[in-house]
């Protein structure tokens, strides 16, 4: 560990110095994460054009089962973008120092997983060459969407939560963008030239940014918790035993939290140790995360055993069937290791030493990923396997193409993120310095 | 045109308060920072942001689309189901609630890069002077 310097001047150069290093040439693990990242994203592409050459019939719906691993796929990187958000907006908000540790990486996770759950509606769909038909724009035909449908709903705010997040994400950014504008040389500097958009930080131009930035966080709050609740109308909105329940968007955007807490973890534990920025992002601030993970699972497990206390006093004959079949049917063992995953291991980081293990906390935060995209699959599969009459049950077929598209989905992710990593300032340090001089400043 | 510049924040405050004290106008000083320093700007007297009204607008217009779109589309092509009513104002507002957050925050970066004159073409192509400095200019008669 570096020492750390003891005057602001030093102290800024060298937070310069050291996050810029990390935008340097990068080494050979890095490239062979991007080669394995790129496979996986081609083999889902390569999928997903099979599926639209040969049809619908390869991705294992079927009737019942009309909604199956896309949608499992979708809510789940809807469900990861939110921390971001809570991170970078509700943090600021409330003005949580460790948030400084992870905003970045945070808001670059929430844009590329909105810009992944964004493409699961359009495969799921059977000519995915009309999705403009979600949207409502005059036509010759004179037809309207139906507003009163929670899918489009989900047009609405998904749309609106991927804008708002790449402005907030590009708004964080473009201090750092001009630092980047004058330490990086040649041909590359233009690009943060024409990203910097011309950027002096006058007087007048920091007293609107800090206005555009409170704005932002205080849009992006109530925006985050809007779009969780509509994903999660999208099944409390129907009749379907297990999805008709006025618990599911509090119970959704808590389980959203959760899990893009688990991924800020699973990405930022090796990113800060490939990039060798660990001075910045330190055990404290991955203990804060930790506890957010902690609450998060505890409200995650209430929301189940909420269910079943519903099921079995509510009165309804179908629910109680359910959710019966839910722990003993077919769907047991996705059902009892999510109930591992998210609720009983995660309740081990009331354990201080635990919280402050990394390598600890990355294992958990794999499990936690798994748990909460098998948390997705078990709500959607099992209500439609098993509904009301036991003559429509059935059970989705299994199918290669469905796993490779969501193998392909994570490959984009990773993609996305290692590029980032190499093009971005992956801290703050716009923020960095300030806080620093805060600290010092005797006025 | 004056210029003075230094890396950290107490020596550009110092020299910022003896550049008042001498009898400097505010208007004729012009200072840029790495990162926004309050002081400097209650110094120079910055004015309150009017992004506010950018804001406000954006957020009424959308909220207000929001409901001029559903409305306006239900009743042009009326959809009846279940004997739910044409104008059925709980899943319009949400609707309304997305626009409003969406044309707000759109409205906000419009009105941020007007208030704030970027993109700037001219420090765009040619260096920015005293980059990353905590600079000073006075503007000489």
């Amino acid at each position: 560990m570096k020492t750390e310097p003891v005057n602001n001047a030093a102290y800024y150069e060298q937070v310069e110095a050291d996050v810029f290093a990390a935008m340097q040439k990068p080494r050979a693990t890095y490239w062979l994460a991007l080669a394995i990242s790129l496979t996986c994203f081609g083999i889902g592409l390569a999928c997903w054009g099979w599926q639209i050459f040969s049809g619908m019939h390869v991705s294992g719906k079927n009737n019942p089962v009309g909604w199956y691993m896309y949608i499992t796929d979708f809510v789940f990187w809807v469900g990861i973008a939110h921390s971001g958000t809570l991170i970078s907006a509700v943090l600021f908000l409330f003005r949580a120092k460790f948030r400084k540790a992870f905003n970045r990486s945070a808001e670059a996770m929430t844009v590329i997983a909105v810009m992944t759950a964004g493409l699961f509606p359009l495969i799921h769909l059977g000519r995915v060459w009309f999705f403009y038909w979600l949207m409502p724009y005059p036509n010759q035909r004179l037809l309207w969407v139906n507003f009163r449908s929670p899918l489009v709903w989900d047009v609405f705010a998904v749309s609106t939560y991927f804008t708002v997040s790449a402005v907030f994400f590009y708004i964080g950014l473009l201090p750092d963008l001009a630092i980047a504008r004058r330490r990086i040389t040649g041909i590359r500097q233009w690009f943060y030239r024409i990203l910097s958009i011309g950027w002096r930080g006058t007087a007048k131009q920091w007293s609107h940014y800090e206005k555009l930035y409170g704005f932002l966080a205080a849009f992006a709050t109530p925006l985050v918790i809007s779009v969780h609740s509509v994903v999660s109308w999208d099944f409390a909105m129907s009749v379907i035993p297990g999805w008709h329940t006025t618990i599911f968007a509090p119970y959704f955007v808590a389980g959203a939290i959760f899990s893009g807490c688990a991924m800020v973890i699973t990405l930022v534990v090796p990113m800060r140790k490939i990039l060798g920025i660990e001075q910045y992002i330190t055990v404290d601030h991955f203990e804060s995360i930790a506890k957010l993970l902690l609450f998060t699972s505890m409200i995650v497990g209430y929301a189940y055993i909420l269910e079943y206390a519903m099921a079995f006093y509510g009165g309804n004959v179908f629910e109680t069937a359910h959710f019966m079949f839910r722990m003993l049917g077919d769907f047991r063992k996705p059902y009892w290791l999510m109930c591992f995953c998210n609720v009983l291991l995660p309740l081990t980081l009331f354990i201080r030493k635990l919280r402050r293990n990394l390598v600890y906390l990355f294992v958990l935060s794999l499990f936690v990923n798994v748990g909460m995209w098998l948390e997705r699959f078990v709500i959607i599969v099992t209500s439609l396997a098993h509904d009301f009459d036991p003559y429509a049950w059935g059970n989705p077929n299994w199918s290669w193409v469905a796993i490779g598209i969501t193998v392909g989905s994570f490959g984009m992710f990773f993609t996305f993120f290692l590029i980032f990593v190499k093009v971005l300032p992956v801290l703050s340090v716009t923020e960095l310095k300030e806080e620093r001089a805060h600290e010092t400043l005797h006025i | 045109m004056k210029r003075f510049t230094f890396d950290d924040t107490e020596p550009f405050l110092a020299k910022l308060r003896e550049l008042l004290a001498t009898g400097t106008p505010v208007e004729r000083i012009e200072v840029a920072t790495p990162f926004p320093v309050h002081e400097a700007l209650l110094l120079l007297k910055t004015p309150v942001s009017r992004l506010k009204f950018f804001t406000f607008t954006g957020a009424l217009t959308g909220f207000c689309a929001g409901f001029a779109l559903t409305i306006y589309s239900a009743t042009s092509w009326p959809m009846s189901h279940g004997g739910k009513p044409i104008v059925s104002l709980p899943p319009f507002m949400i609707i309304a609630f997305e626009l409003t957050i969406l044309l707000g925050a759109v409205a906000s970066l419009l009105g941020f890069l007007y208030l704030a004159r970027v993109p700037a073409p001219k420090h765009i192509l040619t260096s920015i002077e005293a980059d990353g400095k905590f600079a000073i200019f006075v503007e000489e008669l």
